[in-house]
């Protein structure tokens, strides 16, 4: 489990908490960096757009949905390994979760809020957003539970509040431990994060069996959600969207950019934080593994999609294929292909499956992968619609594009705050992988 | 007052929290750094009753996700298709969620109410609980409970003892 041997029950705690206490100029020119990234490439074009109306984006007739809902699709899929992978491991009790679950969770609840952000700039009139929940309203409306985007309010609202409470509880001891461990100001904070957390016996009892139940209930639902975010194209008629695959394609493809997230996140947290000592080959060999065995299935459900198509022999169908796999955007769709079906497999060699520096790599062409597909999805079905009157054309606007590009700069951000407020490994977890202190040791 | 007990190794502070209950002594609190099922079975702590809030909170969400679906249905009629006002599958999508979502707010419930957190009064306590130590501690001792804890504690190798006047 550990490569530079087994750490003290206190090494861990002084780890952890240094990089929480101890904060160097290089984090905060970073921190200043993706702050002032996500101001200038996704707030100013946003308030822009607000001023002169959602025309300022590339969606049009015949294209209404653009880059604003791929982008909420790909960030929706980066939140799903974190929270799912995380609480399928627990209920596994698999050990080599403990060191990278924290952050993983994390990767989750931030994604989710990129999402939702997303949400908020494709609807336009963001002041009327409170419309889409059942809450009383000015207009005396209440949403129509049929609309699979009212799944999608529902489903997300849920994932958000469970995956908070489900990062929240599972850090209550480690904000005791902040808390013995600081002074003044922070000290008065981390005691009421912990809730005064002294680590008894039926503390520790009640923690197992509350969070354990969180999964339980967690595992279901991250399924269900993107599930339902496929909904919003499968129970459209569109061709090329409506596909009864599209539920355990989305599924799938959300785990396998979520688990390569991971792996990019976990680069980055053992190069920048030092957590060689506590991420080790073990955590990079189980991901590589996963991600071999997600890339296989993704491939697979594009074949019978592809297939599925071909075989209805429908000429609006057959018509939506053509222009997905020979059309305008087809670079796009072999890239994705290239990118998600044929480098995964690299990692099949156990000497780039133990490589951090190639790891990275693919993970990172996984998601570029992955956020291609999802452009895919929503610029290649809506511009082809049955008849040719229908057919139209769709690429993004600069607006588009900025705010893509700010998004990023948001996760970013959300995650530099994170480190520093929550340990970013769990102390707890991590002592339970050591061997117990005992004299005869 | 509180007796508290420090302990460097697990066995000890296991051993100590037998003999404890052995002389029968209920009031003890098991500090550590990190779950021990041993220190929960020494309290015979077996089935947690958060599990009664996750049902209870599931069922009601249930309930509560259909009953507001198929009422703003019934309260705002959109006739589509000839189709029924209730309908079940997009009702149950909702039903699903609304479960999930009342199920693990009851499940926070229930972990506060059985753990009795948030603490709102200070309780007998050592820092090193949370790193390295194992710690007992024999709530409301009085008179000679108090010597008979401590020498409990100290044959089983504590590293250190503490008297600590409780909060009331």
């Amino acid at each position: 489990m550990f490569d530079h041997g087994q750490p003290s029950y206190a090494e861990v705690n002084k780890d952890v908490l240094a990089t929480m206490l101890e904060t160097g100029p290089k984090y905060w020119i970073l921190l200043g960096t993706t702050m002032g990234v996500a101001g200038i490439c996704f707030f100013m074009p946003w308030f822009y757009q607000l001023i002169v109306g959602v025309g300022a984006a590339g969606m049009n007739r015949n294209a209404v949905w653009g880059t604003y809902l791929s982008n909420f699709i790909f960030w929706i899929g980066l939140s799903h390994s974190g929270t799912l992978l995380s609480a399928v491991l627990h209920i596994t009790n698999s050990p080599w979760r403990k060191a990278i679950y924290r952050s993983a969770e994390a990767m989750t609840l931030f994604s989710l809020m990129t999402a939702a952000l997303f949400v908020m700039v494709h609807v336009g009139r963001v002041w009327f957003v409170h419309w889409s929940f059942p809450i009383p309203n000015q207009m005396g409306l209440w949403p129509n539970f049929r609309s699979p985007l009212m799944f999608d309010v529902m489903a997300i609202t849920t994932y958000l509040t469970a995956s908070s409470i489900f990062i929240y509880m599972g850090s209550v001891p480690d904000f005791a431990a902040v808390r013995d461990a600081s002074t003044g100001l922070r000290r008065r904070l981390y005691t009421i994060f912990s809730f005064g957390w002294r680590g008894t016996a039926r503390e520790w009892h009640t923690l197992g069996w509350a969070y354990t139940f969180f999964a339980v209930f967690v595992v279901p639902l991250a399924v269900s959600v993107h599930s339902i975010v496929s909904w919003d194209f499968a129970l459209s008629i569109v061709p090329g969207l409506h596909h009864t695959i599209f539920a355990p394609y989305f599924v799938c493809g959300a785990i396998y950019s979520g688990t390569a997230g991971i792996v990019t996140v976990m680069y980055c947290l053992r190069k920048f934080l030092h957590f060689e000592k506590y991420i080790g080959q073990v955590h990079l060999d189980s991901l590589g593994k996963l991600l071999i065995a997600l890339s296989l299935i993704w491939s697979y459900i594009n074949i019978l999609e592809l297939f599925s198509s071909w075989y209805g022999g429908t000429s609006f169908e057959l018509e939506a294929l053509k222009f997905r796999l020979i059309g305008f955007y087809a670079p796009l769709y072999w890239e994705m292909i290239l990118f998600c079906a044929f480098v995964p497999l690299l990692m099949l060699s156990k000497k780039i499956r133990w490589s951090w520096n190639k790891m990275l790599v693919i993970s990172i062409l996984i998601n570029i992968g992955m956020l291609t597909e999802r452009f895919i999805i929503v610029a290649t079905s809506q511009p082809r619609k049955f008849l040719p009157d229908a057919f139209g054309f769709y690429f993004p606007s600069w607006i588009e594009i900025s705010i893509t590009i700010g998004s990023f700069a948001i996760f970013a951000t959300l995650f530099l705050i994170f480190i520093k407020w929550v340990p970013s490994i769990s102390i707890y977890e991590v002592k339970e992988t050591l061997k117990p202190l005992r004299r005869d040791a | 007052m509180a007796v508290i007990g420090a302990f460097a190794y697990e066995e000890d502070f296991l051993a100590a929290a037998e003999n404890l209950k052995a002389s029968g002594f209920d009031n003890i609190s098991l500090l550590s750094p990190l779950p021990l099922e041993e220190a929960q079975e020494v309290l015979g702590l077996g089935k947690s009753p958060v599990r009664r809030f996750s049902l209870a909170g599931a069922i009601l969400g249930g309930i509560c996700g259909f009953a507001m679906a198929a009422g703003t249905a019934l309260v705002f009629i959109l006739p589509t298709g000839g189709r029924t006002i209730i309908t079940l599958p997009p009702f149950l999508v909702i039903t699903y969620e609304m479960t999930i979502l009342f199920g693990v707010l009851f499940t926070l419930l229930g972990f506060h109410f059985v753990s009795g957190l948030p603490a709102w009064r200070d309780k007998p306590y050592l820092p090193s609980a949370n790193i390295d130590h194992f710690v007992v501690v024999v709530e409301g001792a009085a008179g000679e409970q108090v010597a008979r804890a401590e020498a409990i504690i100290r044959d089983a190798g504590a590293d250190e003892i503490r008297h600590v006047e409780e909060d009331q």
